[in-house]
């Protein structure tokens, strides 16, 4: 039995040092997560303790996560993140300055130039997209890790991830001194 | 697009991960370089490897809350060995569908049915090499027989009849080169019919007292002769009958 596993029985039994255990491990990665796909931290912090009270909401109900318990809080966040986004930018649309200045820059300027040019980029991806570019990029996740999390098989994640760089990619000048 | 490129296009990410800079990496794929740049350089800045945390006050005051709607849940006892109990029944009980036992039936039906023709199918091919007085060689003579049994038509049926009675006759000698003991049978022309001694399909056969004759064998006759071929080549016939 996994560490995961052996948390995710104890929980399941409404063992206080168990969930203790769970928030302390799981705490910073769901922060990670939901501030990389908002880019607020106040707000990511504040829905991070929301995906924990989710969990003991749904041990009151009798609903706890059965299989796999990262998984379990990773959807939770997700679903947050995606209602966020949705509803901030239901009045306030994003902003149409995506396009890129095509001049010549220098490969560190490139790069400085993109960072904010990307973050709002990928408010653009599906959520699905998002989800990835996160997972993977923003946690650090290997593919068969991301993949596990989705429920999804290696390839179909490889496909999300593929598309998601090329749309993102869409978004970045032509031209780069690489010198 | 292609998933080859999908698989390259994550090799290099994590070749990207892994700290190896992007000119590097295109050099590795020259054929791909102008379709990964632009996608790599999306990877880059979408790194996050310095990752901003809650301040710890931040992050101790929503544990609190936490911990308060964790210390108000009520608690749930381990279950005993009669829950547990109950519950592999209920399992079974769930399990117990006309459909769930239809569906489980046929597949162990299906997989011991495929494991006994895979055994036997790889039983016969061993059997191919057996001589009389082996273990398999029983097994060869089934199969020769169910082999038979299936062909239809005169001709082919005698032709393959008269193929393992040459492999009778070559059995023979295998066992006198390995100077064996075994009871064989064959079938061929009486091609000369000394006092005790026959040439039969040219084998020497050894004629005793009590061999038991059926049906006059004359020379030119096709017989059938069962017998004991001894250690020392000779080869004793038991029954020696004409072939109708």
């Amino acid at each position: 039995m996994t560490s995961e596993d052996s948390l995710l029985a104890r929980i399941q039994r409404h063992d206080p040092q168990a969930l203790a255990d769970v928030y302390d491990r799981y705490f910073d990665q769901i922060y990670r997560y939901l501030n990389y796909r908002l880019g607020e931290p106040d707000v990511a912090a504040d829905l991070t303790g929301e995906v924990f009270l989710a969990l003991v909401n749904a041990l009151k109900v009798d609903k706890p996560p059965r299989v796999s318990l990262s998984g379990w809080l990773y959807s939770v966040a997700r679903n947050l993140a995606a209602d966020y986004i949705k509803e901030k930018y239901r009045t306030v649309p994003l902003d149409d300055d995506l396009a890129a200045d095509d001049s010549l820059l220098t490969e560190q300027a490139y790069l400085a130039h993109l960072t904010p040019l990307l973050k709002k980029a990928l408010l653009q991806l599906t959520e699905e997209q998002q989800h990835v570019v996160a997972l993977r990029f923003g946690q650090g996740l290997s593919l068969a890790e991301t993949a596990q999390l989705l429920e999804r098989s290696v390839g179909s994640v490889k496909a999300l991830q593929h598309r998601a760089l090329a749309s993102l990619a869409r978004f970045m000048p032509q031209e780069v001194d690489h010198e | 697009m292609s998933d080859s490129f999908e698989s390259i296009l994550d090799e290099s990410i994590s070749a990207l991960q892994a700290g190896i800079p992007v000119e590097e990496i295109l050099a590795e794929a020259p054929e791909y370089a102008a379709q990964l740049r632009p996608l790599l350089f999306a990877a880059t800045v979408l790194a996050d490897p310095n990752p901003r945390l809650v301040p710890e006050e931040r992050k101790s005051a929503l544990r609190a809350v936490y911990m308060q709607q964790v210390a108000e849940l009520p608690a749930v006892a381990a279950p005993t060995f009669s829950q547990k109990t109950q519950a592999v029944f209920r399992i079974i009980r769930r399990r117990l569908t006309p459909k769930a036992v239809l569906s489980d039936l046929a597949t162990v039906i299906v997989t011991v049915a495929l494991t006994l023709l895979m055994s036997l199918l790889l039983l016969s091919y061993v059997a191919q090499t057996a001589l009389p007085g082996d273990f398999l060689y029983s097994l060869k003579r089934s199969s020769e027989a169910v082999q038979l049994s299936l062909t239809f038509g005169a001709a082919r049926r005698a032709g393959l009849a008269e193929t393992f009675n040459q492999r009778r006759l070559a059995e023979i000698e295998q066992l006198i080169q390995q100077n064996r003991a075994a009871v064989v049978d064959f079938r061929g022309i009486l091609e000369t019919k000394g006092e005790n001694l026959w040439i039969i399909a040219g084998q020497t056969v050894f004629l005793p007292t009590d061999v038991i004759l059926e049906g006059q064998p004359q020379e030119g006759d096709e017989v059938e002769v069962i017998g004991f071929l001894r250690t020392n080549e000779v080869l004793v016939a038991d029954t020696i009958s004409v072939v109708k």
